[in-house]
């Protein structure tokens, strides 16, 4: 056995050293292992490489501990070259010491591996199964609560929201979407609903329901029609939103999820609270695709017990997609709204679906509300 | 150079009584009171990226203040945070510190930023530690009490206590039981430490007093 070439940088604990371990030159001659202690007073520490029991870890996993038999002397060195020098001056006799400390932590460290893969998908299944789980929960959890709940948010959101200037009650245009309305109240699916519709000037086609019952649509709609039938289609769907109580539905779900947040990684405090400000109105007029080919269906289904041509409806989405052009399908599988022809397809086959009819043309003067915007 | 922790432990802070040619590095910020025969220097904390590194990374300060005296004279030191402060002697040996908990040293001690992994990253302790290393005493803080434990083997420690820590020591994530006692009991994930060396402790975490007031805002 030669001596060492070089002295490595490393410790030792001893309870004869002041505080108990000091840093030290580390190196190995003559079949021992020595350690000089760095800083006052210098002390000389060795145990025999014969005496060596040998441990692998410390912060990095890589240092290198040298116990005697007693466990009262500990050498350590984290050199990458220790471990080799520490074999080779052993003549191997430490080899295998060493080997069998590797792979265990090898094992350990594939062991952690495994398991911070698994805690990682626990922890991704756990937040989309919650998700869904808080939405569906939150769905029938409002279904239960009364109708007079929808009515008061819908007041409250129409009061805070600004949406134009509202035409008289007398307007032509408003009697005449107040009339079509009327006609399909007495075949909402809720039949004590109270609907208020209100027409707003605003050159968009478009129109909105709100939870239980207030409904606004803008006069571009009206000039943009072609026949009172398509008003109707319209309002038979904005006014399915109501009865099929969409707008809370998606209030609940959204409290749903906000509460489940919070369930999960504590309170996160302001932030939520100016989220849930500006997502107020938004959340109560904008609904999921879902919640659109329902209102169509039942749209559907209200115009005809009405004795209104559901065609009309087909006709209006026609009308816009011509107008409009389509969403490029990957823009319409994100967007809320689904495409206009399979809308259309949707609102013709549900409509044949339904027992034969003989449909009475509404007699309401068009033309007359379009000529007084 | 005297030094003393006044205070402890709740509002310790560390009293510095100067003799002729004395030198101490303090975290920046870190002064209270001194006489006014004490010089202060400013220097970047070790090499430009290096301070930044420390400041982003390591929750110290770019730059770290010399304070020397040429007469006699006193210095107080103090911490962020309420809690204790304790002294310990580097003999060529090298100490971990959680990022913050670093308040002075003597001229002969190193520091350094190291990659502590994401181990530890994991049990609450961060992606990066402090390293001291050299010669010379060195004064840290916590948040709370410390105390300390002379580890044999394997200890558990709550994520979030532990503060110092020798490279002796290697850190390992655990869940405080099965399942459902490490989601149930509040105790959650735990740090293993295990290997030979002294650990410092905390009897106080920022996350607990994080989550105790937050539960308190609304």
């Amino acid at each position: 056995m030669s001596s060492s070439r070089e002295s490595f940088e490393g410790g030792v604990f001893h309870s004869s050293i002041p505080g108990g371990r000091s840093g030290a030159r580390v190196s190995i001659a003559r079949g021992e292992l020595i350690a000089d202690t760095i800083g006052e007073p210098n002390q000389r520490f060795s145990i025999p490489l014969t005496q060596c029991k040998l441990d692998l870890g410390g912060a990095s996993g890589r240092m290198v501990f040298c116990r005697t038999d007693d466990g009262t002397l500990t050498i350590f060195c984290e050199d990458k070259n220790f471990a080799k020098e520490l074999d080779f001056q052993s003549g191997g006799m430490l080899a295998q010491q060493l080997q069998s400390l590797k792979k265990g932590q090898r094992a350990e460290s594939s062991r952690f591996g495994f398991w911070l893969a698994v805690s990682a998908l626990a922890c991704a299944i756990l937040l989309f199964g919650g998700y869904y789980g808080v939405l569906a929960a939150a769905k029938v959890a409002m279904r239960a609560m009364p109708v007079s709940v929808d009515e008061k948010i819908g007041t409250m959101a129409f009061n805070s929201m600004e949406v134009g200037r509202k035409l008289e009650a007398n307007h032509p245009a408003s009697k005449l979407v107040q009339e079509i309305v009327d006609k399909l109240k007495p075949h909402a699916k809720i039949p004590d609903m109270k609907f208020k519709v209100s027409v707003v000037e605003g050159s968009e086609v478009n129109a909105f329901a709100l939870p239980g019952g207030q409904i606004v649509v803008y006069t571009g709609l009206i000039k943009e029609a072609k026949s009172a039938e398509q008003i109707a289609g319209v309002l038979a769907h904005e006014m399915s939103h109501a009865t099929l109580r969409h707008g809370i539905e998606r209030v609940g779900q959204s409290l749903g999820v906000v509460a489940a947040i919070q369930l999960l990684v504590g309170d996160v405090g302001g932030l939520l609270a100016l989220g849930a400000q500006v997502a107020q109105t938004s959340i109560l007029t904008s609904y999921s695709r879902t919640a659109e080919t329902e209102a169509d269906l039942e749209g559907v289904r209200m115009l005809h017990a009405a004795k209104i041509d559901p065609q009309a409806m087909a006709d209006f989405f026609e009308m816009l997609k011509q107008k409009m052009g389509d969403l490029p399908d990957a823009v319409a599988w994100i967007s809320t709204h689904p495409q206009h022809e399979t809308r259309v397809e949707n609102i013709k086959n549900h409509q044949k679906t339904l027992p034969p009819a003989v449909y009475e043309p509404l007699q309401l003067d068009l033309k007359a509300a379009q000529d007084a915007l | 150079m005297q030094v003393d922790i006044r205070n402890r432990p709740s509002f310790a802070n560390l009293h510095v009584q100067f003799e002729p040619g004395d030198k101490i590095i303090a975290e920046a910020g870190a002064m209270a009171t001194m006489s006014a025969n004490v010089e202060m220097k400013t220097r970047l904390n070790g090499g430009f990226f290096g301070a930044l590194a420390r400041r982003f990374l390591g929750n110290e300060s770019i730059f770290i203040n010399e304070f020397s005296a040429p007469s006699a004279g006193e210095l107080v030191l103090t911490q962020p945070f309420p809690g204790d402060m304790v002294c310990t002697e580097l003999r060529g040996n090298t100490l971990f510190l959680q990022p913050g908990a670093f308040i002075a040293c003597d001229p002969g001690v190193r520091m350094s930023l190291g990659w502590a992994g994401v181990r530890s990253w994991i049990a609450g302790e961060g992606l990066f530690r402090l390293k001291l290393t050299g010669t010379g005493r060195l004064w840290f803080g916590a948040y709370g009490a410390i105390f300390d434990r002379e580890i044999s083997g394997e200890h558990i420690v709550d994520s979030g206590h532990l503060v110092a820590y020798e490279p002796s020591i290697s850190i390992n994530v655990g869940m405080a039981g099965g399942i459902f006692t490490s989601f149930f009991s509040g105790e959650g994930l735990i740090t293993r430490v295990r290997g030979q060396g002294k650990i410092y402790m905390q009897s106080r975490s920022f996350d607990g007093l994080a989550a105790w007031t937050n539960a308190h805002l609304w």
